[in-house]
């Protein structure tokens, strides 16, 4: 028995096959991309990379690792935008971090370094501050919203509705999570090389060369 | 030829107008008011009134919020300064160091520039350690000593406030900036009172303790007991505070180390009318070297005189050439036109006698023979280098430091009580503890020795030598109740 369905004689029998494998794969690739996003954005995966054991460490001491409330946000919950399409993005612009990691492991700078890691935090700190502020905090409001901070002093709900009224979260909250790093602003190469190096216990002007080493 | 009269002509003119002047007003803000009130500054108070209200309470009733002096008048930085950071947009730095105040108080920054004030880190920068963390450790110098003296401010490579070095208010304060100093030591943050600093408590904050117990002093004394009792007549407030035209109630510390007075300005540099030394092992009076950069330091009246032009070394041991030098007898005299605002001449010259004699007897009597067996005992190696590893040395440094420094400022300040408990205890700790002391490290023989060369010798300590001559004091011996 053949069934005849009201359709246009160019949808054939193959186009039908062809549409419902397509659409289970494309629903599968779509869930694995969900999947994928999901997996990648956790501490699990992104601490692989020994590079981000040395930026966890101090993630590890914040209040967002360690809140009151017992609500934990992730590397991603911070740092993948949200929706499938925007974080799979995201996830495809980190990918130059696997290969400067990967690059770095063979000709350098290996940022499993502690040193070197130290030595180029600022330029990342600088670029994920940016990151934040061209999507106007986005992942930030995914979970605090401005109307709800009540803070411990009687004077935060105020100074969120009416003084950041037009503040992104990151103009003011940065330095909160990962190691202090000044404002790009006022940010000084030589006093920072000379902090990493007395941490160290490096000779004096170790950095420099350092980093003239690893352009 | 007296030293004072080396002082060429020109010197002395410049001396003149340093240490007195005709104009007796309190230096003016000779700025143009559109020098202040930047408008990115005015906002700050917006959030800082919900945040930290009482800072911004304090200031909203200050002098400065007056004259629309707002927060980032003061506090604004270049991105290149080395403690500069991003706060809400703006860049700014924590510390207003006294370069900052300067920028409108000109003639005070000026005055404060080089005084002994500015020195009370870095003229005993290396010799701290050996107290604060030999009887401490690292963590009572930032929290005891430094308070004082200040401490030098580190910036740490991520913007930070090294945090052993702040929060710090002491008046030696090297601030990041390289200026010296700090005006909050006096003005305290954030209203900057002048009535404040003219009492005897801003002063007290520091010159109280065993280092410089002139808390004590000032209280035990005629001009401290006139204060207490007419503190409502101080008129503290005023604009132009000059002793027997604006109060006459009571001196307070500021009214003779700073005051105006008669034809004298007033002036921040609290040194400068000090003639003495009072805290050293021996006392000697003291040459005041102006440099022509600015900058100042005392020099003891026994080295010679330096000429106008001629180099010698600062306190950081850098060479400048000298502008101008004060007289001890110069200094005294302008401590003393303080006093003849309220007291005749021949009073204020007896009171300074009286002191002066308490001075040169405390040197003659303990300090030059203390020194002088000290200096022996090192010398043969009878001691070790290391201060304060032997009981002996806990004693010397406590005779000149403690009991000498209480009698000294005592006679200086006119407190008959303190004189007198600082002379008791230099006599108690000098007979009851240092010479027994000296036997025990020395030996028997070459402290018996010692004694007799620096001690039995002198017509101070002759007393010593008539050990028959009786006296009823401790209830013993002849005459018992014969003064009843």
């Amino acid at each position: 028995m053949k069934i005849r369905l009201p359709l246009p004689a160019f949808i054939t029998r193959h186009v039908l096959f062809a549409l419902l494998i397509g659409g289970i794969a494309g629903i599968g690739f779509i869930l694995f991309l969900i999947e994928f996003d999901h997996y990648t954005s956790s501490e699990e995966f992104c601490t692989t990379c020994h590079s981000m054991e040395i930026v966890a460490d101090p993630y590890r001491q914040s209040k967002h690792y360690k809140p009151d409330s017992g609500v934990r946000a992730s590397c991603g919950d911070c740092h993948v935008s949200e929706g499938v399409i925007s974080a799979t993005w995201d996830h495809f612009i980190g990918g130059k971090d696997v290969i400067n990691q990967v690059k770095g492991a063979l000709v350098g700078p290996d940022y499993d370094d502690p040193v070197i890691n130290a030595l180029h935090l600022p330029e990342a700190a600088f670029a994920a501050r940016q990151w934040f502020k061209k999507r106007d905090s986005a992942t930030c409001k995914k979970c605090h919203v401005k109307e709800a901070i009540y803070g411990t002093r009687p004077g935060t709900r105020q100074i969120h509705l009416e003084d950041a009224k037009d503040k992104s979260c990151i103009e003011c909250h940065y330095n909160l999570v990962h190691r202090k790093v000044p404002h790009e602003k006022t940010f000084k190469r030589t006093a920072w090389n000379e902090m990493i190096e007395v941490e160290f216990g490096l000779e004096k002007g170790t950095a420099k060369k350092l980093m003239a080493e690893n352009k | 030829m007296k030293p004072s009269l080396q002082t060429s002509f020109p010197v002395l003119v410049l001396l003149v107008t340093l240490l007195s002047s005709t104009s007796v007003y309190a230096a003016k803000v000779t700025l143009d008011s559109s020098s202040w009130g930047s408008e990115e500054g005015k906002a700050c108070v917006d959030c800082h009134s919900k945040s930290s209200a009482g800072l911004t309470h304090q200031w909203k009733n200050s002098a400065h919020a007056l004259a629309n002096v707002n927060c980032l008048d003061c506090h604004q930085a270049y991105e290149d300064d080395v403690d500069a950071i991003e706060h809400e947009g703006s860049v700014i730095a924590t510390i207003v160091s006294p370069k900052d105040c300067g920028r409108c108080h000109v003639q005070e920054f000026k005055q404060q520039k080089g005084s002994v004030h500015t020195q009370a880190l870095s003229i005993i920068k290396n010799r701290m350690p050996a107290l604060s963390e030999h009887f401490g450790s690292p963590s009572i110098n930032d929290a005891g000593c430094a308070k004082c003296h200040g401490s030098e401010v580190k910036v740490r490579g991520d913007g930070t406030l090294d945090p052993a070095s702040w929060p710090n208010s002491g008046i030696g304060r090297i601030n990041p900036d390289g200026s010296v100093g700090s005006c909050s030591a006096c003005h305290g943050r954030h209203k900057f009172s002048k009535a404040q600093a003219r009492q005897p408590q801003a002063c007290i904050y520091c010159h109280s303790g065993p280092d410089s117990p002139d808390k004590s002093i000032y209280e035990s004394s005629k001009h401290g007991m006139m204060y207490e009792a007419n503190k409502a007549e101080m008129n503290l407030d005023s604009d132009q505070w000059m002793v027997g035209k604006d109060y006459s109630a009571a001196p307070t510390c500021v009214t003779c180390h700073m005051g105006a007075a008669g034809k004298m300005k007033s002036t921040h540099d609290v040194g400068m009318r000090d003639s003495w030394n009072l805290n050293s092992a021996v006392s000697e009076k003291q040459y005041l070297v102006i440099f022509e950069d600015g900058d100042k330091r005392e020099l003891s009246a026994s080295e010679p005189v330096p000429r106008r032009g001629e180099s010698i070394s600062k306190m950081d041991g850098s060479m400048a050439k000298v502008k101008a030098v004060a007289s001890p007898k110069r200094r005294r005299g302008a401590m003393s036109k303080v006093c003849l605002e309220c007291h005749s001449k021949g009073f204020a010259n007896n009171a300074m006698l009286q002191f002066d004699n308490v001075v040169e007897l405390y040197n003659e009597k303990y300090g030059k023979p203390a020194q002088a067996i000290m200096q022996e005992m090192y010398s043969d190696n009878l001691l070790t280098p290391l201060p304060f590893d032997e009981p002996l040395e806990v004693t010397y440094w406590n005779l000149f430091h403690a009991s000498g420094t209480m009698a000294r400022h005592g006679a200086a300040m006119g407190s008959p009580s303190m004189t007198w408990k600082g002379m008791s205890e230099l006599g108690s700790d000098f007979y009851g503890k240092f010479l027994a002391q000296i036997r025990e490290v020395a030996g028997k023989d070459k402290g018996e020795a010692l004694i007799k060369k620096h001690i039995n010798s002198s017509e101070h300590h002759d007393w010593l030598n008539h050990p028959g001559k009786a006296n009823p004091i401790l209830g013993f011996g002849q005459g018992k109740g014969n003064e009843d």
